[in-house]
């Protein structure tokens, strides 16, 4: 990595805190109180440490999932769109090098988030340990992220293709999780994304994970990364 | 240093319909040079500058900078571009757009601050260095495009319409910036609808219309290519005498007569007649340009 992108890594990082970082508190926030506050209410002020896991794996699935929609929808086509990319590629910069960095930058952030966002949780319900349920913000986002970045090297509007995509595939794998023939093939080719809310429950507990699931995950993800910096090397931005 | 080679971009849609938008565009830029780009609206020159700066690959012919192709000459050196459309992200800080533009740039990490600054006196956006890319006017965000490619010593700079928004003042500033960056080496295009701006500050202007080059002008006096042209001529005393001795002239003011002359040597010798009669010359100026009219040769319509 040239050390001038190397360096421009603190306003990546300062640009995902303010134009999405803040609309990640708030949303999850507001998703975390629909899920915390009635059980908080039903279980008194004194939560024990087991409870307070059982409420972290309830509301988290949701709310890591439509952050990281969040984090990752536009990473590449918002520049494309608005014409930012003018001025930032007249610059010595390799364009494929300059994205692979800002989704780096971006789960650095989106973790910098989910840690302030547990220390919220530890405040309102009891104080859990954040390795877990970091892990998971941390597969979750990788496991979305290389299609995310795929879609979006590829598409100037690529949000409702993701949110298609994510639907679509999690929709696809609960009708057809007991089908075979065609329908088998189809639901392996799609993104494998109902292999992480059971991968959840082992993470948070920092038990043992399913390896093979999380490889899948990981790999297709990377494969969609890949082919995205494909496009980015092959396809001009402008 | 930067050559053209029978270049052609074609743009396709989903549906099939295709738009030449580049075609057959051949031309070589010299080290040194600044070219300047003419041409109506929709004549392709946004589509050539985005080949140039790799932003677009051409659908047939060859685009080389020094040997490379665009995209691996700007990762490579950077090139001082200034974008037509100011696509700033409009929640960033004047200088802070500085500062991001100089790292990536590439000016060492000690060389930012003195930098930036040089270039915020030098466009005199000192006063706005803590605004808002959405709070600065027009005419402060062109200034602020035009100091971020000053940022580095470039090798190829191209300006696209650099002079759009800026107030008289500014306008005059910025040519005399543009002379300064001239240097042996470096090689400078300019893209402008504005010809006078052009016809001072280029050493040959590519006139383009409906995707191809229509004709290539040096702005400079060329004894061999010499049409003569129009010319007003005004007078502060002498008018009546001027009447006689060109009858053929057509008054267009007060004390202001149009003549045309077939080379710069006929005009010459008939202001030396008109000297020599009585006639007391106040100015004269070309009625239209070398490249005006090579312009609307080119083109068919005035810009």
């Amino acid at each position: 990595m040239a050390a001038n992108l190397t360096r421009y890594s603190y306003w990546q990082f300062r640009d995902f805190i303010r134009e999405r970082g803040v609309a990640l508190i708030i949303t999850s926030l507001l998703l975390g109180f629909t899920v915390v506050a009635p059980m908080r209410a039903m279980m008194g002020p004194n939560i024990d440490q087991a409870n307070a896991t059982r409420i972290l794996i309830m509301a988290l699935p949701q709310i890591v999932f439509i952050s990281a929609f969040i984090a990752l929808n536009g990473i590449i086509s918002t520049d494309r769109k608005l014409g930012y990319y003018r001025f930032l590629f007249s610059k010595p910069v390799s364009i494929p090098a300059y994205y692979s960095q800002y989704f780096v930058v971006s789960l650095a952030a989106f973790l910098a988030v989910f840690a302030l966002l547990l220390g919220v949780f530890a405040i309102v319900v009891r104080p859990v340990n954040p390795v877990g349920a970091l892990a998971f913000c941390t597969l979750v986002y990788l496991s979305l992220g290389g299609i995310a970045f795929l879609i979006s090297s590829l598409f100037r509007y690529d949000w409702p293709i993701l949110a298609a995509v994510f639907l679509g595939s999690a929709m696809i794998n609960s009708l057809w999780a007991e089908r075979d023939g065609w329908r088998m093939v189809i639901r392996n080719m799609l993104p494998p994304l109902h292999k992480l809310t059971p991968a959840m429950t082992d993470i948070m507990n920092l038990g043992t994970v399913d390896v093979k699931a999380v490889i899948w995950l990981l790999g297709y993800s990377a494969l969609c990364f890949a082919a995205g910096l494909f496009v980015l090397w092959r396809r001009p931005i402008g | 240093m930067i050559e053209l080679n029978n270049a052609t971009k074609i743009y396709r849609s989903i549906f099939g319909r295709s738009v030449k938008a580049v075609e057959d565009f051949s031309l070589q830029v010299a080290e040194g040079e600044v070219l300047g780009i003419a041409g109506p609206n929709g004549a392709g020159k946004s589509t050539l500058l985005s080949l140039l700066l790799g932003y677009l690959r051409p659908t047939s012919g060859k685009v080389l900078i020094r040997g490379l192709e665009p995209r691996a000459f700007v990762q490579k050196n950077g090139i001082g571009y200034l974008s037509e459309l100011m696509t700033i992200n409009p929640n960033w800080k004047a200088q802070d757009a500085l500062t991001r533009f100089a790292t990536l740039a590439a000016v060492a990490p000690a060389d930012i601050p003195t930098r930036v600054n040089a270039v915020i006196d030098e466009l005199g956006i000192g006063e706005h260095r803590d605004k808002k890319i959405k709070a600065l006017s027009k005419g402060n965000l062109q200034r602020l495009g035009v100091a971020q490619a000053l940022l580095r010593d470039e090798q190829v700079m191209i300006l696209d319409e650099p002079t759009h928004g800026l107030d008289p003042v500014w306008t005059q500033r910025f040519r005399g910036i543009v002379e300064g960056l001239r240097r042996p080496g470096r090689t400078i295009i300019i893209a402008s609808h504005n010809l006078d701006e052009l016809q001072r500050l280029a050493d040959r202007v590519a006139i383009i219309d409906r995707g191809r080059l229509q004709r290539l002008v040096q702005t400079g006096y060329d004894q061999a290519t010499d049409a003569g042209g129009t010319y007003r001529i005004s007078v502060a005393a002498g008018a009546p005498h001027l009447k006689v001795m060109f009858p053929q002239a057509i008054e267009s003011g007060e004390g202001e007569f149009e003549l045309a002359f077939s080379s710069i040597a006929d005009l010459n010798s008939a202001l030396a007649r008109l000297i020599g009669g009585g006639v007391l010359v106040a100015g004269v100026v070309p009625s239209r340009s070398v490249l005006e009219q090579q312009f609307r040769e080119a083109v068919g319509e005035p810009t």
